[in-house]
């Protein structure tokens, strides 16, 4: 008897051997944040895939934030690069490897041509990306500065969204008294007062130029320009407009605080919305589906002396990339999984629930929650796209920035300061 | 005597393959696991390597001491070593005297119910570092459980003076000279906002529908207004903001070597220490002429962990600030580790990081350990 089951077992093990043998494994290191809304649909989208893809193996491994970056990084150094991850278009993090060694397929050669015409040109703009090539698809074009306004709460006080920095400073005593903040702005992280909100000053204030004469050794982040743009950053501080004590708050925190009415107006990504949506699997949302039309995605308001009017800080989004060490049936498989992530059912589906709004042209859906519906109807009233400083810039530079905000913001350092600190880092870089 | 000879020779040759069979497994799982990975590191912090694989991708090649040298001329680097100095004093001259006293406190029955304090000083020692990181953060955070009581404290004040002005006024009478006085008791920074601090706040109060009787409405709103805030600015100054860091390391940790003084305070002979009682001897005296040289070593063995455990703190300090705000509370552990994982790697200068932090603790061992030598009793 026992050595039936051993023969038995032993052969179960041969078979499960040989059919895993005709599987071609795929390692996957997927972006996703399993606190915000979508998560479940992504999760039984990617398990469609499976089961209609029964020969692949696809091994996913899914991280988000910092974690995402360290994990991935590790793997670049030990030589183990993913065969498909998620990758930001520029020096961001993890992706400065992948990017600036162009360790990645160029997906403009892999892809078919007809799924390719399907998206944005932006999306498809070589110079959106630091390795000159498509080394992600974006899935959607970024803006980093959206200002979520709670429209109700100020109507009910009387108050409307400010339309210029005149209207956004007169909010703060009268919002301060009923205990309501005027802007937040989390950054204990430090990236996000610098990509959200410093990168849209700056395109205002100086224009792309400006960065692009900087890198050029033409202009210095010492010229009056660049410190005066600082300045006006301070003045959010000590205008009271932002609260210094959001220096300190973590980038986890802000959309609860701001739904749930301790903020009028909060300043984030595009990419934020999805944190406001119904989670299916939960039915629960931030932000209730019919209390969102009280919701408004504006642009930062005029700020004074800004030479590009209605312009906001954006970037070709994230997407996924291939390994460019791929070959033959692996290359095939990963190829599948790329064309199933940008078909039309998954993009809509991302839409839907608000992780973003795709760059892929030709989606439609009536299943869009309001806040989610208000995002193209913002992208609109944005006349310019400017840089992302941490897209632009060198990372020796945009870090020293994003330090440089935080201690302007804590009072611990002045604007000339911090932009002598960036054109030392700058200058070293010759 | 040939035989005798040759016997011990066999036996001698025995030994010796027994001695080398059983030490060569042992001594080739150190060379892979502690010495290959430590020569390894070496060479990168000496080498121009830029990520991707290390063998058989992009060429790399030893370029010399270049990434010390920026090393030592970066400001971060002695910010976080002068950061790590501190956790290092802590923990040897706050973590071990404390321990040892408590230890002994508890080992001479001098307080009741021994066993108990033991485990309760010893629980931190036992909960996840990263747990303990976001519960002290929590209480020294700017909405935190400290900001509150003060920020409670000081609104209560403020609603106490304000009601003491409006009485004096004799009601809800906003005169100029009310809202000069409301004014002496607010927030310095709020009236800096204004650009005619008496006339803005008197149209404000004027204008907000406040009337006498919605007393409390009004005092709660110019509370949040005007009230004086506290904010953990401390957390904001370099030196400063590393204080409730060395407040929660010396929390966590004082309970194990507290446990590991009070089993060695055990072994001791406890007649050597009735017969220095009976000789005359007081508990302090007792202490510092029995208990203290029969543990030196055991101190300077306990000293040479603190020193290692210190230099290598990375988890407490990243759940509790993250090396911020502007990396003023960073440590050569997260200094390290920034330049290897965040942004753009930089595994050379990461490399000579962990090189530096090795050369500094062995510095710090040698000095316990001459300290020991020079100072130290004898041990039973």
């Amino acid at each position: 008897m026992k050595k039936l089951a051993f023969v038995v077992g032993l052969l179960a093990l041969i078979i499960a051997g040989a059919t895993a043998q005709d599987k071609v494994p795929v390692k996957f290191l997927y972006y996703a944040d399993a606190t915000q809304a979508g998560y479940a649909e992504d999760m039984a989208n990617w398990d469609k895939f499976k089961a209609a893809n029964p020969g692949i193996d696809l091994q996913m491994e899914i991280l988000v934030n910092q974690p995402y970056h360290q994990k991935l990084s590790a793997y670049i150094s030990a030589g183990q690069i993913p065969d498909i991850m998620t990758v930001w278009p520029t020096t961001r993090d993890s992706s400065a490897l992948l990017q600036g060694q162009k360790l990645l397929k160029d997906l403009k050669k892999v892809l078919p041509a007809d799924l390719l015409s399907k998206f944005s040109a932006s999306a498809l703009d070589v110079k959106q990306q630091t390795s000159g090539q498509i080394s992600e698809l974006p899935q959607s074009f970024t803006y980093t500065t959206t200002v979520y306004a709670n429209a109700g709460l100020l109507k009910s006080l009387g108050l409307k969204v400010p339309t210029n920095y005149a209207e956004l400073k007169a909010l703060v005593p009268k919002l301060k008294v009923k205990g309501i903040q005027t802007l937040l702005l989390p950054d204990a992280d430090k990236w996000p007062a610098q990509s959200c909100l410093f990168s849209t000053i700056s395109g205002r204030l100086l224009g792309d130029e400006f960065i692009d004469a900087v890198k050029a050794h033409k202009a210095k982040f010492t010229d009056k320009s660049f410190v005066g743009a600082l300045a006006f950053y301070q003045q959010l501080y000590t205008d009271g407009v932002i609260d210094k004590a959001d220096v300190n708050l973590g980038y986890g925190d802000g959309p609860g605080i701001f739904a749930s009415g301790k903020a009028a107006l909060f300043v984030d990504g595009d990419w934020r919305v999805g944190a406001y949506l119904t989670d299916k699997s939960t039915g629960k949302a931030l932000i209730d589906p019919a209390a969102q039309k009280d919701f408004e995605l504006v642009n930062f308001p005029a700020i004074p002396g800004e030479k590009n009017k209605n312009s906001a800080s954006a970037i070709a989004g994230v997407g996924l990339g291939i390994n460019k060490d791929l070959t033959g049936a692996k290359l095939e498989a990963a190829k599948k999984v790329l064309e199933f992530y940008y078909s039309k059912e998954t993009m809509t589906m991302k839409w839907e629930t608000g992780a973003f709004v795709p760059a892929r042209t030709d989606l439609s859906s009536t299943k869009l929650e309001p806040l989610a519906v208000k995002l193209p109807a913002y992208y609109k009233t944005v006349v310019k796209t400017t840089y992302v400083l941490d897209g632009a810039l060198d990372p020796s530079v945009f870090n020293i920035l994003n330090d440089g905000l935080q201690a302007i913001g804590l009072g611990v350092k002045t604007p000339a300061d911090v932009a002598a600190e960036m054109q030392k880092a700058q200058d070293a870089l010759k | 005597m040939e035989v005798v000879v040759a016997l011990t020779l066999r036996n001698n040759a025995e030994k010796r393959r027994a001695y080398w069979s059983f030490v060569t497994p042992a001594f080739f799982l150190y060379l892979l696991v502690f010495a290959f990975p430590i020569v390894i590191s070496i060479l990168l912090s000496l080498s121009d390597y830029n990520g991707g694989k290390m063998f058989g991708g992009t060429p790399w090649s030893i370029i010399g001491f270049q990434q010390y040298s920026k090393l030592f001329v970066d400001p971060s680097f002695w910010l976080a070593l002068k950061n790590n100095v501190y956790i290092v004093l802590i923990s040897v001259f706050g973590q071990l005297p404390l321990g040892f006293i408590l230890a002994y406190i508890i080992y001479r029955k001098i307080v009741k119910w021994g066993e108990g304090w033991q485990a309760v000083l010893y629980v931190p020692a036992i909960i996840s570092v990263i747990v303990l990181g976001i519960m002290w953060k929590l209480v020294f955070a700017s909405n935190g459980l400290i900001a509150d009581i003060e920020n409670h404290l000081l609104a209560t004040s403020f609603s106490n003076g304000l009601g003491s002005i409006l009485a004096g006024a004799g009601g809800f009478h906003i005169t100029d000279g009310v809202v000069q006085q409301i004014l002496k008791i607010s927030d310095p920074q709020v009236i800096a906002s204004f650009a005619n601090p008496v006339q803005d706040l008197k149209d404000l109060i004027l204008g907000g529908g406040y009337d006498a009787g919605h007393l409390d409405v009004f005092k709660t709103e110019m509370t949040n207004l005007l009230a004086p805030k506290w904010s953990p600015d401390f957390m904001s100054k370099q030196d400063v903001a590393m204080i409730p860091i060395m407040f929660v390391t010396l929390w966590c940790w004082t309970g194990m070597y507290l446990i590991l003084f009070l089993a060695n305070m055990q072994k001791i002979d406890s007649q050597i220490i009735e017969a220095a009682r009976i000789d005359g001897a007081n508990e302090l005296q007792v202490m510092s002429r029995v208990i203290i040289p029969s543990l030196s070593g055991v101190l300077a063995n306990a000293a040479i962990l603190c020193i290692a455990g210190s230099l290598n703190t990375f988890a407490l300090i990243w759940a509790m600030t993250a090396g911020g705000p502007m990396n003023i509370t960073q440590v050569l552990a997260i200094y390290m580790y920034q330049n290897a994982f965040i942004g753009a790697p930089n595994f050379p200068l990461a490399n000579a990081i962990s090189m530096a932090i090795v050369v500094f603790s062995l510095l710090l061992i040698a000095l316990t350990m001459y300290v020991e030598k020079k100072f130290g009793g004898k041990e039973e």
